[in-house]
């Protein structure tokens, strides 16, 4: 013992893992991009501004849990999206009075409110449940299956929807929970947003579920090999990533008191960019949740700053062109990472 | 011009510890077909390779016509007139044969493609060789063995002056072989000396003109083979003298018998049946081929058979998870693709086969994953400065410790060990056996496949001789085992 014994059990001091370096490499960027918007723009450094990056960016946050835990074992969804839009609209038709003489985008099944929130994530979970079938059991890669269940279930969101909105005869506590504020401009979607990314902390840092998703994505025939139930695994992480996107197109159609059958469209290539921008990296194995939140607040520093510094919304695409090539050079590392 | 058509001189050849060619001197014959034999590991690979240019030398000179030779790359090996044909097929299958055979000297006038004299040459060579091919044909849906002759079309139309082949008959059946055989030795007139590499002792001796025999990296001998007199003096050149020194017969051989497999039987195996003893070494022994990963990928149950594998009184199923829980653990044939998890750290590594052991409920137990690889890194003395180094950074041999220690982390009873020493430096190799012959006589049962025959017989107990997915034999190891004739029965002899 002894000598070897400290030499074995100190990690070099001063050398952090590859994951925190990048997490806080990330974290840099995001104060950075904060003073700079603080520098340039007028009241905009401050508290209220940072609740309001929190505030407003929450959704890609939830999305983000699920995708990034897929992407560490090397899985794409890009259904996220079209879930989203899906739980809306399946609870806002739930929950609509089935009395006749409405028209037929404000009558529904006219369930109660929680009855229809639990359908409707239900509903979320059989997309994930699809997703898994193909890709898990039926070895399909990944990016062409979800690319078809988001157009599922979008079109399910437009079908029930019948192309535009239910916003009509909804009961009035459709409109509440995702409007319940709490301090601020945060609401309650937002606590529910940092709970369930401490949560997923938790999971990734401390469960063998959590250990097991990062071996997937590292090595799956090793992983098979060393008796991890693979299959059942990439099942379990499509149906939480579906079951999240459904929690998410919940609290936002309460948000707004309607369900739109066009919302969240695009939110699945944003949720994916904000977490290859925190690192994770894009062949699984490697990256943080941590990182993915980092990668959200960055999107949202870019976004409401370019949207105060030149006031014209035509200019957002660009600014998020920026954001997307600071995720590639992220990638970069993460890849670089892996390699070795 | 001499009569040879290639002269090697004093070649040398080193890995990190390993010198895989060893000072190899000799001269090959023009317009002969000469043959290269040696056990796994013998260095014919890796002087084939430093040939056609996918190695390079560490020292020594190579002679062609006369001329000093070397390669960068198997394309230029070829312009200068060596040509290979590999165990993997290099045809493109989605394209006609004629397409395949002017696949990178076609010629082109603005950037479309024209037929010239050259291509109509190249189908010449081919009707001569093999008129049965269509050149209109799609590969794809020729057989393994005229793609062979593809290749061997493309190699003699671009005035190859050697031909190296690899093992061209491991895919073959026995008409395609005769086939190929006459093909061979058409090639011969041609003025086209061909390099023959295989396993299968017999064809040496219907084919070859010479015969080279390489051991340990080393040149033993170059003989005509009209002075050959039979196998069993061909399979002395190639083992010499291997004295087995280490291996120590047990005790008592009598232990209960633990694991008893019946009848296993898929694609590549044939109705194995054998039986296992606690504390027993049981070896595996087959050339490259011969089904040895398949056997221990079956018996593990990760991969699907037919038959019957019992493991301390209860059916082994198809499922490898379940295979670990009964108390069985495999070392896997690929280290860096199927062992380890090359991104993560030696401490993330160890315990994955049991992570029950780590947590409760759920929970990993930071301290108990941190107390186990200490352990480990300890016990199988792993030379690193962490155990939060990456695996993929650690030599061959630790990241083969790494794999023991996530498998007697598993708890197992029985150990399948597939080819444990490949790739990685003697030193480390006589830990590994050391590693073995412990965990046996703690009571642990161990099967242990290998193409590498001294190791079979320093370690094991009893020894199966594995040819094509059959078991031709089954030896007690001891004073009177007979190499010569496990090389017989293993090279496919009665």
């Amino acid at each position: 013992m002894g000598k070897k014994n400290n030499e074995v059990m100190n990690l070099k001091r001063g050398k952090m893992s590859n994951e925190s370096f990048i997490n806080l490499s990330m974290l840099a960027v995001l104060i950075l991009l904060f003073a700079l918007a603080s520098i340039f723009i007028n009241n905009y450094f401050g508290v209220p501004t940072a609740l309001n990056l929190v505030a407003n960016n929450w959704y890609y946050i939830i999305l983000g849990i699920g995708v990034t835990f897929l992407l560490v074992s090397g899985h794409f969804d890009l259904s996220v999206g079209g879930t989203l839009a899906m739980a809306g609209m399946l609870s806002a038709y739930f929950v609509q009075d089935s009395a006749e003489g409405f028209s037929p985008l404000a009558s529904g099944l006219g369930m109660g409110y929680g009855w229809a929130i639990i359908l409707a994530l239900i509903c979320c979970m059989l997309i994930g449940v699809i997703n898994a079938l193909f890709i898990a059991k039926l070895k399909v890669a990944s990016i062409i299956v979800t690319l078809g269940t988001m157009s599922v279930a979008r079109g399910i969101a437009e079908v029930v929807g019948l192309g535009a909105q239910r916003s009509a005869n909804l009961p009035e506590i459709y409109g509440k929970v995702g409007n319940l504020s709490l301090v601020g401009p945060i609401k309650i979607a937002a606590v529910i947003a940092v709970v369930l990314v401490l949560a997923a902390l938790f999971v990734e840092k401390k469960t063998v579920f959590g250990r097991r998703t990062y071996l997937i994505g590292a090595n799956q025939e090793a992983a098979r090999l060393s008796g991890i139930k693979v299959e059942r695994h990439i099942a379990l992480l499509y149906i939480l990533s579906s079951l999240l996107a459904g929690i998410t197109g919940i609290l936002l159609a309460s948000e707004t008191k309607a369900a739109i059958s066009t919302r969240g469209a695009g939110y699945e290539f944003n949720a994916l960019v904000v977490t290859l921008l925190g690192g994770t990296s894009i062949d699984g194995g490697f990256g943080s949740v941590a990182g993915t939140v980092v990668g959200a607040l960055i999107l949202g520093v870019v976004s409401s700053a370019s949207f105060s510094l030149l006031l014209r919304p035509e200019w957002q695409f660009i600014m998020k062109a920026i954001v997307t090539f600071l995720a590639i050079l992220a990638q970069r590392y993460a890849l670089d990472r892996r390699s070795r | 011009m001499n009569d040879n058509v290639l002269e090697i001189k004093n070649l040398l050849k080193d890995f990190p510890g390993v010198r895989a060619v060893n000072d190899v001197s000799f001269d090959i014959k023009r317009n002969t077909i000469h043959c290269l034999v040696g056990e796994n590991g013998a260095g014919k690979s890796t002087l084939i390779k430093i040939l056609t240019g996918a190695f390079t030398r560490t020292s020594g000179k190579i002679f062609l016509n006369g001329e000093e030779y070397s390669a960068h790359n198997p394309k230029h090996a070829g312009e200068q007139g060596i040509s290979t044909l590999f165990q993997e097929l290099n045809v493109v299958d989605q394209l006609t044969v004629e397409e395949n055979l002017t696949l990178g000297i076609e010629d082109t006038k603005f950037g479309f493609l024209r037929k010239t004299n050259k291509i109509k040459k190249i189908i010449e060579v081919l009707k001569d060789i093999e008129p049965s091919i269509d050149p209109k044909e799609r590969v794809s849906r020729l057989s393994v063995a005229k793609k062979q002759i593809i290749e061997i079309a493309k190699a003699v139309a671009s005035d190859a002056d050697v031909i190296i082949m690899d093992e061209p008959t491991a895919a073959l059946s026995e008409g395609e072989i005769e086939r190929l055989f006459k093909i061979i030795k058409k090639l011969r007139e041609q003025n086209v000396t061909v390099i023959y590499i295989s396993h299968r002792l017999d064809e040496i001796f219907e084919l070859g003109d010479y015969v080279t025999v390489m051991r340990d990296g080393m040149h033993i001998g170059t003989k005509p083979l009209t002075e050959v007199k039979d196998r069993m003096d061909l399979i002395k050149m190639m083992i010499g003298k291997t004295v087995i020194e280490c291996y120590e017969p047990r005790d008592d051989m009598s232990g209960e018998v633990v694991l008893k497999a019946k009848n296993i039987t898929n694609h590549k195996l044939k109705d194995i049946s054998f039986d296992v003893k606690k504390g027993e070494i049981v070896g595996f022994y087959g050339l490259v081929g011969a089904g040895k990963t398949e056997l221990a990928r079956a018996i593990y149950g990760a991969d699907k058979y037919s038959g019957n594998i019992m493991f301390n009184g209860k059916k082994l199923g198809h499922n490898p998870g379940k295979t670990i829980d009964a108390g069985i653990a495999l070392v896997p044939e690929e280290r860096r693709t199927q062992g380890l998890f090359t991104l993560l750290t030696i401490k993330r590594n160890i315990p994955v086969m049991n992570m029950k052991k780590i947590s409760r409920a759920g929970l990993i137990n930071a301290a108990s994953e941190k107390n186990v690889s200490k352990e480990y890194i300890e016990t199988l003395s792993i030379k690193t400065d962490s155990m939060e180094k990456e695996t993929a950074k650690l030599s061959g041999g630790n990241q083969q410790k790494v794999v023991f220690s996530k498998c007697l982390f598993a708890d197992a009873d029985l150990l399948i060990l597939d080819e444990p020493t490949r790739g990685i430096d003697v030193g480390a190799k006589a830990e590994i056996y050391h590693i073995i012959r412990e965990l046996a006589k703690e009571g642990k049962s161990i099967i242990f496949f290998s193409s590498e025959l001294p190791e079979i017989l320093n370690s094991c107990d009893r020894i199966f001789l594995l040819f094509e997915g059959e078991m031709r034999s089954e030896l007690q190891n001891g004073d009177d085992i007979d190499n010569q004739s496990i090389i017989h029965i293993c090279t496919g002899g009665n």
